[in-house]
């Protein structure tokens, strides 16, 4: 009388995992296998046969339904004792960035302070979070709807490579601390000696013996040492 | 020396004018000098670019060619190496000097040569050097 592949493999004290592993038959399709989801076929059938030692005739192709589990009833819930209600909280003052958010979106329809506290019937900083956040959506949404044409930005100009760079910039620090005459010299052949009284990304400034100040621009030097010498 | 360090060296002599001005007045497109001059890699390849960019300098085409080879990161390769080795690495400058030292540190600008025999410790700018001791055409390690 054939058995169902799931009595045969508890009888084979054999686990579904080590089932796939011997016949190479996924885990996932055994277990539609022994659930009677699927039926055998006749050559997963032989395979399952030869890894359980059993005849292939030993085990039904379409397994029956295992038998469903009652789970035990679930104890009742505590009822929790009548709690007192909470009175309702204070409502939250607008974050900074709220303040400072909605300060920047106003500016771009050339809104000041004054003119958007007008707007909103209160000052700025008595402004709640759900009150901040509803203006700031309002300018938003006007921001999307009328687009205020943007400002020119005042870009900073691009490092170019001949500009002070991380250790030039270290070393004439620490001269200008010093005060320590540097001698520089420049491609047209023309040299220069003073102190650093300043520099920049792309100048130096030294002030010489005599009490001028000269800037030096970096484009136009050859190399400096300390003063008093010549590379 | 570098394209790049050279076309610097080029706006240096003829007043270190604007990079935006310069390409309008050569015809360039926006941003193609500053790339030249900026990038570590070869840039402007184009000879009519340069070709443009050698009249205003009122050089020979062949001289911009010539400095196209060069990389700039070859010679901070040539630097970081004679930083780790602390061997004595050899300049020849645009001044016709050459110096010879210790490199101390490098960055994107300048590098610190210590000379030796008293010599003081002297801070080259990059875009002087014309030619360095192991550089070979085309070397771009």
């Amino acid at each position: 009388m054939p058995e169902d592949l799931r009595t045969i493999r508890k009888q084979k004290k054999m686990s579904v995992n080590q089932l796939a592993s011997r016949t190479g038959i996924s885990i996932a399709t055994l277990v539609q296998y022994e659930k009677g989801e699927l039926e055998i076929p006749p050559a997963d059938l032989h395979r399952l046969a030869k890894a359980l030692y059993v005849g292939d005739w030993d085990i039904n192709p379409r397994s029956s339904p295992p038998p469903r589990q009652e789970q035990p009833a679930k104890p009742p819930r505590p009822k929790k004792p009548p709690s007192e209600r909470k009175p309702p909280s204070k409502p939250l003052p607008a974050r900074d960035s709220q303040i400072a958010h909605l300060l920047t979106l106003a500016a771009r329809f050339d809104i000041d302070q004054a003119a958007l506290e007008a707007e909103i019937g209160k000052p700025l900083d008595e402004l709640t979070q759900k009150e901040a956040r509803h203006w700031n959506g309002h300018f938003m949404r006007r921001n999307a709807e009328e687009k205020p044409p943007k400002k020119s930005i005042d870009r900073k100009r691009a490092y170019l490579p001949e500009g002070v760079d991380g250790f030039e910039l270290a070393y004439l620090q620490e001269q200008q601390e010093f005060s320590v005459p540097l001698y520089f010299t420049l491609f047209d052949g023309q040299t220069f000696e003073g102190t650093v009284v300043g520099f920049s990304p792309y100048q130096i400034t030294i002030r010489e013996s005599g009490g001028d100040e000269v800037t030096l621009n970096k484009l136009a030097i050859a190399y400096y040492c300390k003063g008093g010498g010549e590379a | 020396m570098s394209l790049g360090d050279e076309l610097r060296y080029l706006r240096a002599f003829h007043g270190g004018g604007n990079l935006m001005e310069i390409e309008d007045e050569i015809g360039l497109k926006p941003g193609t000098l500053r790339y030249m001059e900026q990038r570590y890699r070869r840039v402007g390849e184009d000879d009519e670019v340069l070709a443009k960019i050698a009249t205003y300098y009122n050089v020979p085409l062949e001289k911009l060619q010539w400095h196209r080879k060069w990389y700039r990161k070859a010679l901070s390769a040539y630097l970081q190496q004679a930083v780790e080795s602390g061997t004595t690495a050899h300049f020849e400058l645009r001044t016709d000097e050459t110096l010879t030292g210790r490199v101390r540190w490098w960055d994107l600008g300048a590098f610190g040569l210590e000379p030796g025999g008293g010599e003081p410790f002297t801070v080259v700018q990059r875009h002087a050097v014309l030619n360095w001791e192991g550089a070979t055409e085309g070397d771009n390690s």
